[in-house]
């Protein structure tokens, strides 16, 4: 199978590209960036080949593209590598606009390609472990959720705290994972979205988009839910970060802490406490899937409308924070 | 020595009566529409039951309410009228035109006034507001608090009837209503769900409610009387634009106790946080409030004003459940 890189504005392609890097069915045919320098750098960590222009990388009959790139370009990125033909993954979220979002379902559709997000907490081996305590329905009815997915400011690569780039902050960033797991367990479609946000965390750094938020989902089923999305681990913070759920139902109460798997180093080479991780890798089986989905050429098992759906209520979450008031889904723009 | 009154004799009403023993002060009588209960809290400390609340009033230095929310007014406006120094348990009253009355006639008589928003003088609650005074975490930007257990239990459930407890949000998430007040400053808004704000009957509720302050940091807070007895969690997050403070759900906990059922064979029946100190946080309230009759120069922890705040966030609360709305704070008045 014969698959191109398109951008490395994302650093988790370096992660995709380590999982690629080690198959046999697997050639990895090189790299396109909308920054050349970018490009030719990591092309050249990786023993890649780096293409001047994503048309000349898409001229190689690729099979799939892993699209990488700032969040703004996924749309132009999508809608390329349909047109040529490559099955998409693309990095979250999917899309920056409602109208986007359309023209990326629209082209992979045509074409007769498949899309898929990259939403990788669906394969963490904590959530998968969850939904199927959900799925038992131990829980009984689900009151509501909360959850958290909360991080480190991106600050090396700076595109994540561009507004034009990334479409947004905190609530851009943070909000999509949780509110795909939230899809993904309660099994139906969020109907409004209220959200308040800021921009006190991280001040130092003078960030023009929000740094910390909290949004609030209702789903169809009357579930509601929270999700805090802020960037409010400090720079100094033992790890990346985590997501956390907790769902209360009728009969039972589920806490999921899916990056709980780590032990505390103390170190003299180091000031503060690290918390390394030992749980599953959950990049390399969701890329699995999605090579296993183009090589039986079946829609995989989190589809480019998954994405669609997430994006779209961190789109609403800023338009929330806008008006004032809770805004209801579906978004006609 | 002061003489005290305490009237209503449930969970409340017996902490208080233990915390009066650890001061010189003398409980000189309780009373209670339970005349068993208060026979058996009487026995405990040595006290008297009076069967008359004015024939209490007209012996003490200080009536301590402890009944049902709905109660306070009348019984503190009764203690006011007297002349008594007065301590009400949480919430100050059950409307905020209640609340309001209250204070003023507090103010009006020249009594003084200490409101059980106990947990002010919960040690890490304490801690946690005195670094972010000391400014080791910047400034606030988001705020996490949680308070989850289990339904009340009592016969007749004065708890289970909305219009004299005002549910979890009023009993329960107040706590924390006031601490994010404590810790931020005044609300601009309210944006909550629950699942019954206005059911009578015995059932679970559970709540999640964002709050806006009125500098533009952001909290989260989450109520519950549903889950699995004998469950009770707290936990605090605060997040500022130079650090962090964590105190997750019994990570502090220095004893674990596993047993079937307690000593006297009973199951415990209301969930309520035990932290083993040499004095807990009921006795630090008490103690404060007596220093502060005793002529001590310090301000009262908990003014009548922070406790009628902290009422008017629980009923924006209950009025954005209702509602579906976002609400203003001024809205509740």
């Amino acid at each position: 199978m014969r698959i191109g890189i398109m951008s490395f504005a994302h650093l988790h392609a370096a992660s995709y590209v380590h999982h690629l890097g080690g198959m046999s069915d697997i050639e990895l045919v090189g790299v396109a960036d909308d920054e050349p320098a970018r490009g030719q750098h990591y092309a050249g960590q990786y023993g890649l080949r780096y293409f001047d222009s994503y048309e000349a990388l898409l001229a190689e009959k690729l099979d799939a593209v892993l699209i990488c790139s700032e969040n703004a370009y996924h749309h132009r990125l999508t809608v390329m590598a349909a047109e040529a033909g490559a099955h998409v993954l693309c990095e979250k979220p999917l899309m920056t606009s409602i109208e986007d979002g359309k023209a990326m379902l629209a082209a992979c559709e045509k074409a007769g390609v498949q899309l898929m997000t990259a939403f990788p907490m669906r394969f963490n081996a904590p959530t998968i472990e969850g939904k199927k305590v959900v799925d038992s329905g131990s829980l009984g009815k689900i009151y509501g959720c909360s959850t958290t997915n909360q991080g480190k400011m991106p600050r090396e690569i700076r595109w994540f705290t561009d507004k034009k780039l990334a479409g947004g902050g905190a609530l851009t960033d943070h909000t999509v994972h949780v509110a795909d797991l939230l899809r993904w367990y309660l099994g139906c479609e969020v109907v409004e979205v209220f959200a308040e946000s800021n921009a006190i965390l991280n001040s130092d750094f003078k960030p023009e988009v929000e740094t910390g938020g909290i949004v609030m989902l209702k789903f169809e089923n009357g579930t509601f839910a929270t999700i805090d999305c802020s960037w409010s681990k400090p720079p100094f913070y033992p790890t990346w970060g985590g997501v956390t759920m907790e769902l209360v139902g009728e009969t039972g109460v589920l806490s999921i802490n899916a990056f709980k798997q780590t032990i505390a180093v103390y170190s003299q080479e180091s000031d503060r406490p690290l918390w390394p991780f030992w749980g599953s890798d959950s990049d390399g089986g969701m890329v699995q899937e999605f090579l296993s989905a183009v090589r039986e050429n079946r829609k995989p098992a989190v589809t480019g409308y998954d994405g669609f759906k997430a994006a779209e209520i961190a789109l609403a979450a800023h338009r929330s924070v806008e008006i004032g008031q809770p805004v209801s889904l579906p978004l006609k723009t | 020595m002061f003489r005290i009154g305490i009237v209503g004799t449930g969970v409340m009403g017996s902490f208080h009566a233990a915390s009066w023993a650890r001061t010189p002060a003398q409980v000189v009588g309780v009373q209670s529409l339970d005349r068993g209960q208060a026979q058996s809290i009487a026995e405990r400390i040595n006290t008297r039951v009076y069967d008359d609340l004015d024939a209490l009033i007209n012996d003490v230095d200080v009536i301590d309410v402890c009944t049902p929310t709905d109660t306070h007014h009348e019984i503190v406006l009764k203690a006011a009228a007297a002349g008594k120094q007065i301590v009400c348990e949480k919430p100050l009253a059950r409307t905020y035109a209640e609340g309001k009355a209250i204070i003023e006639a507090c103010e009006k008589m020249g009594v003084k006034l200490l409101v059980g928003q106990v947990v002010r003088f919960f040690p890490e609650y304490a801690l946690a507001k005195s670094a972010v005074e000391a400014g080791k975490i910047g400034n606030v930007g988001v705020i996490r608090l949680k308070r989850v257990g289990f339904q009340p239990a009592r016969n007749p459930n004065w708890f289970a009837e909305f219009d004299r407890s005002g549910g979890v949000i009023l009993d329960l998430m107040i706590h924390d209503f006031d601490y994010a007040r404590w810790v931020a400053g005044d609300v601009e808004s309210v944006f909550a769900r629950n699942v019954r704000s206005n059911q009578t009957e015995t059932m679970d509720d559970y709540c999640l409610a964002i709050l806006k302050h009125k500098n533009g940091a952001i909290s989260h807070v989450e109520g519950a009387w549903a889950y699995p007895a004998p469950l009770f969690r707290t936990a605090l997050e605060i997040a500022g634009d130079g650090g962090l403070i964590e105190h997750p759900a019994g990570s502090s906990v220095p004893l674990e106790i596993n047993l079937d059922q307690l000593p006297d064979g009973s199951r415990p029946n209301i969930g309520v946080p035990t932290s083993p100190l040499l004095d807990d946080p009921y006795v630090l309230e008490i103690k404060h409030f007596y220093d502060i009759l005793s002529g001590a120069n310090v301000p009262l922890r908990i003014t009548g004003g922070d406790a009628l705040a902290a009422l008017q966030i629980a009923l924006a609360a209950i009025q954005s459940a209702q509602t579906g709305k976002r609400v203003k704070i001024e809205e509740v008045a």
